[in-house]
């Protein structure tokens, strides 16, 4: 098939009614054929392969991250109830001054030392 | 399965056994489309190095989203729209980088590879269809691989491209007008 055939079959798939089965076969068998590398589908394997373990390991590392975390807030969560009843049988109330270890005498104490008078 | 069990196999199931982890039920599954898939990517985007790399990704994307692939349309349907639209991404990615340089130089990018062709007619006939893409409009290159290349009708081809049926009509007229243009100059 010379040039101007193959310009006018380019042109003719583009009509409406054209048979464009038979104008890609006829094309493929001019030459015009498009392919991959031979080990195209071997690389493809190796990276979906390759990179599910990779994310596999990532997915078991976010997992144990989450049950640690879930044991370390628990025992957090329950130090800090421990440490609320403690200071209120302690000090007899949950005041902002119990809860920082500070008796209401020591406001004067903490002015003196901050001004050095 | 044995290797010619899988070549023998429909494509559901090779799409459940990929999906149960088979590797080689995959395997077959990109054997089958690559040709198909080097159609629209080399098409588009010509035979050069970026086009297998994306030629990759469509069969990547295709194994992370099998399990959205309900069986309604053809796999091969299927694959053909991620092969087009990671191919239009391809497109636009290189228009931004390749704005910062000359027009010779996306040119040049677009030169190919025409190795083992067997007369001197194959190889123009080759190098006629791939100037000719190369040198259009990218909305209506895809519209042209659509159709010469892999040989889609106008539905099919409206289908692939998530574009009502009327524009694909328009888009097609219009291709003509700009194929012919292209084809006078070479």
């Amino acid at each position: 098939m010379n040039a101007s055939e193959i310009k006018n079959m380019m042109l003719g798939s583009l009509k409406e009614e054209a048979d464009t089965i038979e104008v890609a076969r006829r094309l493929e068998e001019e030459g015009v054929s498009y392919n991959f590398s031979k080990d195209f589908g071997e690389k493809v394997l190796n990276k979906i392969y390759s990179a599910g373990l990779t994310l596999n390991r990532e997915v078991e590392f976010v997992k144990y991250m989450n049950f640690a975390f879930y044991r370390i807030a628990l025992t957090g969560v329950a130090a800090i109830v421990v440490l609320i009843i403690s200071i209120f049988l302690m000090q007899g109330s949950l005041s902002i001054n119990s809860l920082l270890g500070l008796h209401d005498n020591y406001d004067e104490s903490i002015v003196s030392l901050l001004t050095g008078n | 399965m044995s290797s010619e069990s899988y070549s023998a196999a429909e494509e559901k199931e090779l799409v459940k056994a990929s999906l149960d982890g088979d590797k080689m039920a995959f395997g077959e599954i990109v054997n089958r489309y690559q040709k198909m898939v080097a159609r629209t990517v080399k098409g588009m985007l010509g035979d050069s190095i970026f086009a297998e790399d994306v030629g990759q990704e469509v069969f990547i994307n295709l194994f992370y989203s099998l399990n959205e692939f309900r069986g309604e349309s053809k796999l091969s349907t299927y694959i053909q729209k991620i092969a087009v639209n990671l191919t239009l991404n391809e497109i636009k990615r290189r228009k931004r980088f390749f704005s910062m340089f000359s027009q010779k130089a996306n040119n040049e990018m677009y030169e190919f590879e025409i190795a083992d062709r067997d007369s001197e007619e194959r190889r123009e006939a080759a190098e006629i269809v791939n100037k000719a893409l190369m040198a259009m409009d990218p909305k209506f290159r895809i519209i042209i691989t659509m159709r010469m290349l892999q040989g889609y009708s106008t539905k099919e081809t409206a289908e692939i491209l998530d574009l009502p049926l009327g524009t694909v009509l328009s888009r097609l007229s219009r291709a003509q007008e700009q194929l012919r243009n292209i084809l006078v100059k070479l």
